[in-house]
C-alpha cells in the first residue's frame, strides 16, 4: 500500500477499490446506459417520427408538444389537412423523407392490426399508405412482441425504464431526506448533548404544536382543495404549510430568548435519540409491504403517492446508519474543533460532520433503490397502487402471467427488473467494501 | 435476565399502542361511509321510497352498532369556532360539509341553524305527492310534476353535501327558478326563504377570528377508538379480546374469515422456511468454511443474483416453463385442489398426496424467497465467528475441523438466524400476497389483495394490526431468547 502519501484522498482510495471489483464496473455503466434510455425514452420510442417531411413541410413531431395542432399547406399554398400531432397516424402519411425514431410506436398506443399477444417472431401485419393490409415491413415489426391491445412491449420496456428509474430516485430522495436529518440529530446529540433553556425547550414544543395547528390544521380544507386539482398545486400548497410550520416554530423560538428568569432558563437536555430510536422501531416493526399496501387502498391511484409511501417507509436503514456513523464521529477532533470555534450545532452537523459521514449512507441508499424498484413492480404487479394507464414493468410481467403463452411478455420484463434491481445491488455490495476498508478481507 | 425481560417488555406496550393508533388513524381515513357500504352488503338496498323508510332504521341502528355516533378519539384538537357535537351528525359527507362551513364562517350556531333549516326544507320537500298534485289540478302532468320535484330535491342534496363558494348561489338561484315556474311548489316557498336567511346571517355574523384559536376538548372513555380497542363491555368484544368487526363485502364477522384461510398460508410458510434453512445452512458454512476458495466466490456470486431475482418473476418463470402446456405441464396452473375430484372425506394422507402437485411450484417459491437470504446472513455470521479466539482454542487444542465447525461455530451463528424465524407468524397473518395470487391459492394473501379492491377497510385494518402485533411479539421472543442464548446481552 502506498497510500501514505500525503496527498492520500479517500475519494481516491474508494474509487480504486471499486475499479478493481469489474463486475460493479459493469454495473455502473449499464447504470449510466439505463439514465439515458430514461432520459431520451420519447425519442427511442415514440410513435411520431423524429424528421418528416410532408407535403414541402419540414416537421418535428417527436419533438413538439402533444397538443400541437398544424394546418397543413402544399408547396402551392393550397390547404391539405389539419395535422392533430397525438392524433395523427404518421405511419399512413405519404411522406417524402422521413426519420423514425429506433422503435416506431409509443408505450400506450394500440397497434389494432397486431392485437391478441402477437409474437416477436411471428406474422405481423401492417397497413401502408394505400390502406391495405400487408405483412409487416421490418422498420415496423414489433420486434419484442404486443400484448393482447396490440401495444408494443420494447417501447413498454423503454418508457417503464423512466419510471423506474424515477420510483428509486424519487423514493429514496424522500427516505434520506428523513433518514439522514433524523439520524444526524439522533447521533450528534444524543440523550444528553442537546440542551437548551426550559423556557425554550417547552416553548419549542409548543411552537411545534401551534404551527402544525396553523399549516395544517387551519389549512387542511385548502390543502385537500389544492391536492384536488392536481399533485403539483398540492405539493405547492403542502410547502406553504410546512413553511407556515416551520415559520411559526421559529417565532416561538424567538419569544423564548426574550424571557429571562432564573428557574424558566435553566438547562434541560433533550433525548433527541430515544425519540429517534423508538421511531424507528415503530416502522420495522411493521410489515413494509403491507403497510405501503394498507395505505395505497386508503389514497387515489397515482405513481407519486407510491413513490411517496415508499420514501416515507423507507427512512428507517439509512437514519440507523446516519446515527450510527454520528455516534462515531462527534468525538472527532475536528467536530470538537468545529465546536470549540463556536460553530452552531447546525452548522457543525450538516457542514463538517455530514460529509464524513455519508460514505455507508450512500451505500444504504443504494441498497433502497433496488428494494424501492422491487416494491413498486411488486405493487404494479398485483395492479395496486399504479393507475392502470401507466404502462410499467410490473404491469407488463403481470400482463404475461395472465396469458403464459406470450412467454415475451414475462421474459423480457422480468429480465429487466431482474437487471435494474442486480445492478443497484451489485454497486451498494460494491461501494461498500470499497467504502468501508474494515469489511475487506 | 428478569430485570432485562422487564424492560423490554416496558417499551413493548407503547410500541403496541402506537401501532393501533397507527392502523386506527388508517382506517378512520378510509374513503366511502362505512353504513352505506355494509347495508348494501346486507342487502337493503331498495328503491327510493323503501330506504327512506325500513333501511333509514337500519342504518341507524348499524351507526350505533359501529359507534359511528361517538367521538373520535378520547379527546381532539380543533379551533374555538369547531363545535363539540358535530360528530353526532350522522351522515358522513353532510358532516364533512358542515366542518367546511363552519370553518368558512367560525360561527357554529348559525351553521347548525342553517342546516337545521335546510333538513326542515327535505322534510318538506318529501312530502310532496305528486300524485296528489296531479289529481287537484288537471292540467299538469305527471312527468313535469315529478321533473320538478326530483331536481329540486336534487339541489337540495347537494347543498346539505357542498359548501363550494361559486356553487351554492347558483343551486339557490335553480331552486327559486323552480319555485316560480311551478305554482305547486309553493309549500316550499317559506322553509326555502328561512334556508335563504340563514345562509346569509352565516356570513353576516361571521366570527372567523375564532378558527384562529385552539381548543382541547376532551370526551372520555365513550369514543370510537376505545370502543374499537377494548369494545364497550356489551356487545362489542373490541380488537384486543378478539372482535375484529364485519366484513363489508358479505357481513361475515372478519375473525371467522381469518381463521378459515390463516392454515394454509401458515403451513406454507412454515413448510418453505423449514426446506430454507434445511438448504441454506449447509450452504453457509460450506462457503464460509471454504471462505475464498472459488466454489465460495462462485456461490457468493449465483446467491447474490438470486436474491436480485424478484419472487414474482421466479413464479411466473417456474409457471411458464412447468405448468404449461407449449413446454412442460407437469403441474397443474393454480388452485391447491381439483374441485372435480376432490373429497373433503379422504383421509388425511390421501388429501395431501392429492394436493402436492399443486403445492410444489409455490412452495419452491416460497422457499426461493428466503433461502438465498438465509445463506448470505448465514455465511456471514459463520465467518464472524471462526474469527473469534474461541475457535482458535479448540483448534489448539486438537479438535477436528468438523467439530469445531459444526460443535463450536455454529451454535452461535446461528444467532443472527433465530431473527429471521420472528418473522414468520406476520407472515403467515399477511401471507405472501404476490405469490398466493400468482397460484392462486386460497390463504390469507388473497383475502388482503381481495379486501383491498373491494375496500373492505375492517379486513385490511385488522391483518394489519394483527401482523404487527405478530412482528412486534417476534421480536420479543426473540429479544429474550438472545438473552437466554447469550448472557452477555442481559448486563447490558
Amino acid at each position: 500500500m502506498q497510500n501514505t502519501n500525503e496527498n492520500f484522498s479517500f475519494k481516491k482510495y474508494a474509487w480504486a477499490q471499486f475499479k478493481k471489483n469489474k463486475i460493479a464496473l459493469v454495473s455502473l455503466y449499464l447504470l449510466l446506459v439505463l439514465v439515458i434510455i430514461a432520459l431520451f425514452a420519447p425519442y427511442i420510442a415514440n410513435d411520431r417520427p423524429l424528421y418528416a417531411e410532408y407535403e414541402g413541410n419540414t416537421l418535428y413531431p417527436a419533438f413538439a408538444s402533444d397538443t400541437r395542432t398544424d394546418s397543413i399547406y402544399n408547396a402551392e399554398g393550397d390547404f391539405i389537412q389539419v395535422l392533430q400531432y397525438d392524433i395523427t397516424d404518421w405511419r399512413q402519411l405519404d411522406l417524402t423523407s422521413v426519420i423514425w425514431t429506433p422503435i416506431p410506436y409509443s408505450p400506450g398506443s394500440m397497434d389494432r392490426y397486431n392485437r391478441d399477444y402477437a409474437a416477436p417472431s411471428g406474422e405481423q401485419r401492417f397497413k401502408n399508405s394505400d390502406g391495405k393490409i400487408i405483412d409487416i415491413p421490418s422498420k415496423f415489426r414489433h420486434k419484442l412482441g404486443t400484448d393482447g391491445i396490440g401495444r408494443d412491449l420494447a417501447s413498454g420496456l423503454i418508457h417503464g425504464t423512466r419510471i423506474s428509474l424515477m420510483v428509486g430516485l424519487v423514493s429514496m430522495g424522500i427516505a434520506s431526506l428523513i433518514g439522514i436529518i433524523l439520524g444526524a440529530l439522533a447521533g450528534f446529540f444524543g440523550d444528553t448533548k442537546l440542551k437548551m433553556p426550559r423556557i425554550k425547550y417547552w416553548l419549542t414544543l409548543f411552537g411545534v404544536f401551534m404551527g402544525l395547528f396553523y399549516g395544517f390544521g387551519q389549512r387542511k380544507y385548502i390543502l385537500s382543495q389544492a391536492f384536488s386539482e392536481g399533485i403539483a398545486d398540492g405539493m405547492i400548497a403542502m410547502l406553504v404549510s410546512v413553511g407556515v410550520a416551520i415559520g411559526i416554530t421559529m417565532l416561538f423560538r424567538m419569544i423564548s430568548k426574550a424571557i429571562q428568569l432564573e428557574w424558566l432558563n435553566k438547562e434541560v437536555s433533550v433525548p433527541m435519540d430515544t425519540f429517534v430510536s423508538r421511531g424507528i422501531e415503530l416502522l420495522n416493526s411493521i410489515p413494509r409491504l403491507l403497510l405501503i399496501i394498507t395505505i395505497t387502498a386508503v389514497v387515489e391511484r397515482s405513481i407519486w403517492i407510491v413513490m411517496i409511501i415508499i420514501g416515507i417507509t423507507g427512512w428507517t436503514g439509512i437514519a440507523r446508519f446516519t446515527r450510527a456513523e454520528f455516534l462515531r464521529i462527534r468525538s472527532l477532533e475536528f467536530v470538537q474543533a468545529a465546536g470549540s470555534l463556536g460553530y452552531s450545532s447546525i452548522r457543525t452537523i450538516f457542514k463538517h460532520a455530514l460529509p464524513n459521514a455519508l460514505a455507508p449512507v450512500f451505500v444504504s441508499i443504494a441498497f433502497g433503490i433496488a428494494s424501492a424498484i422491487l416494491i413498486e413492480s411488486g405493487l404494479s404487479f398485483l395492479g395496486i397502487g399504479v393507475p392502470d394507464d401507466i404502462v410499467t414493468w410490473g404491469s407488463l410481467l403481470n400482463l404475461g402471467r395472465q396469458n403464459l403463452e406470450a412467454w415475451w411478455l414475462i421474459i423480457y420484463p422480468g429480465m429487466a427488473i431482474f437487471i435494474t434491481i442486480t445492478i443497484y445491488n451489485m454497486i451498494a455490495e460494491a461501494s461498500r467494501d470499497a467504502l468501508d476498508p474494515r469489511l475487506k478481507s | 435476565m428478569f430485570k432485562y425481560a422487564l424492560k423490554r417488555i416496558l417499551t413493548f406496550i407503547p410500541m403496541l399502542i402506537a401501532i393501533s393508533l397507527l392502523s386506527f388513524v388508517i382506517s378512520i381515513n378510509a374513503p366511502g361511509d362505512p353504513v352505506e357500504r355494509l347495508s348494501k352488503a346486507a342487502g337493503s338496498e331498495g328503491s327510493a321510497e323503501q330506504q327512506s323508510g325500513a333501511s333509514k332504521k337500519i342504518k341507524q341502528e348499524l351507526r350505533k352498532k359501529l359507534g359511528l355516533d361517538l367521538p373520535i378519539f378520547y379527546f381532539s384538537i380543533t379551533d374555538l369556532a369547531a363545535s363539540d357535537t358535530l360528530y353526532k351528525v350522522q351522515d358522513k359527507y353532510h358532516k364533512a360539509n358542515l366542518e367546511v362551513l363552519t370553518h368558512q364562517s367560525g360561527n357554529w350556531e348559525a351553521v347548525s341553524e342553517y342546516y337545521l333549516n335546510l333538513l326542515d326544507l327535505q322534510k318538506a320537500h318529501q312530502i310532496i305527492d305528486a300524485k296528489e298534485i296531479v289529481l287537484n289540478d288537471t292540467s299538469l302532468s305527471l312527468n313535469t310534476v315529478n321533473e320538478a320535484a326530483n331536481q329540486f330535491g336534487f339541489e337540495i342534496g347537494s347543498l346539505l353535501e357542498t359548501s363550494d363558494e361559486t356553487l351554492v348561489p347558483l343551486k339557490f338561484e335553480k331552486m327559486n327558478g323552480l319555485l316560480k315556474n311551478h305554482i305547486f311548489l309553493s309549500n316550499l316557498r317559506t322553509p326555502l326563504s328561512n334556508v335563504t336567511q340563514s345562509r346569509e346571517i352565516l356570513f353576516t355574523n361571521a366570527t372567523r377570528w375564532k378558527t384562529y384559536i385552539p381548543t382541547i376538548s376532551w370526551y372520555g372513555g365513550k369514543n370510537q377508538y376505545h370502543l374499537w380497542l377494548l369494545g364497550n363491555g356489551k356487545d362489542r368484544k373490541g380488537l384486543l379480546r378478539g372482535d375484529f368487526g364485519i366484513s363489508y363485502i358479505d357481513s361475515q364477522p372478519i375473525e371467522s374469515k381469518i381463521w378459515q384461510k390463516v392454515g394454509i398460508s401458515f403451513s406454507l410458510s412454515i413448510i418453505s422456511i423449514f426446506l430454507a434453512y434445511l438448504i441454506s445452512i449447509p450452504i453457509g458454512i460450506y462457503s464460509a468454511y471454504k471462505k475464498d476458495s472459488a466454489a465460495d466466490k462462485g456461490m457468493s456470486l449465483v446467491l447474490f443474483v438470486l436474491y436480485s431475482m424478484p419472487s414474482f418473476f421466479v413464479a411466473t418463470l417456474l409457471l411458464l416453463q412447468f405448468a404449461n402446456p407449449d413446454n412442460l405441464s407437469w403441474f397443474p396452473v393454480s388452485g391447491i385442489q381439483d374441485p372435480t375430484i376432490f373429497d373433503p372425506n379422504w383421509s388425511l394422507w390421501m388429501k395431501l398426496k392429492h394436493r402436492m402437485p399443486f403445492l410444489i411450484l409455490p412452495i419452491i417459491t416460497y422457499t426461493y424467497g428466503s433461502f438465498a437470504f438465509l445463506s448470505r446472513i448465514m455465511r456471514v455470521g459463520m465467518i464472524d465467528v471462526v474469527s473469534q479466539d474461541y475457535i482458535r482454542t479448540a483448534r489448539a487444542k486438537g479438535l477436528g475441523e468438523g467439530k469445531v465447525i459444526l460443535k463450536h461455530a455454529l451454535r452461535n451463528s446461528l444467532l443472527p438466524v433465530i431473527t429471521v424465524f420472528a418473522a414468520i407468524f406476520p407472515m403467515a397473518i399477511g401471507g405472501s400476497i404476490i405469490i398466493e395470487v400468482i397460484f392462486s391459492i386460497p390463504g390469507m394473501g388473497v383475502e388482503v389483495l381481495n379486501s383491498i379492491l373491494n375496500y373492505d377497510y375492517p379486513m385490511i385494518i385488522t391483518v394489519f394490526t394483527l401482523s404487527g402485533f405478530l412482528t412486534m411479539i417476534g421480536y420479543l421472543v426473540a429479544d429474550l431468547l438472545y438473552a437466554v442464548v447469550d448472557p452477555r446481552i442481559s448486563y447490558k
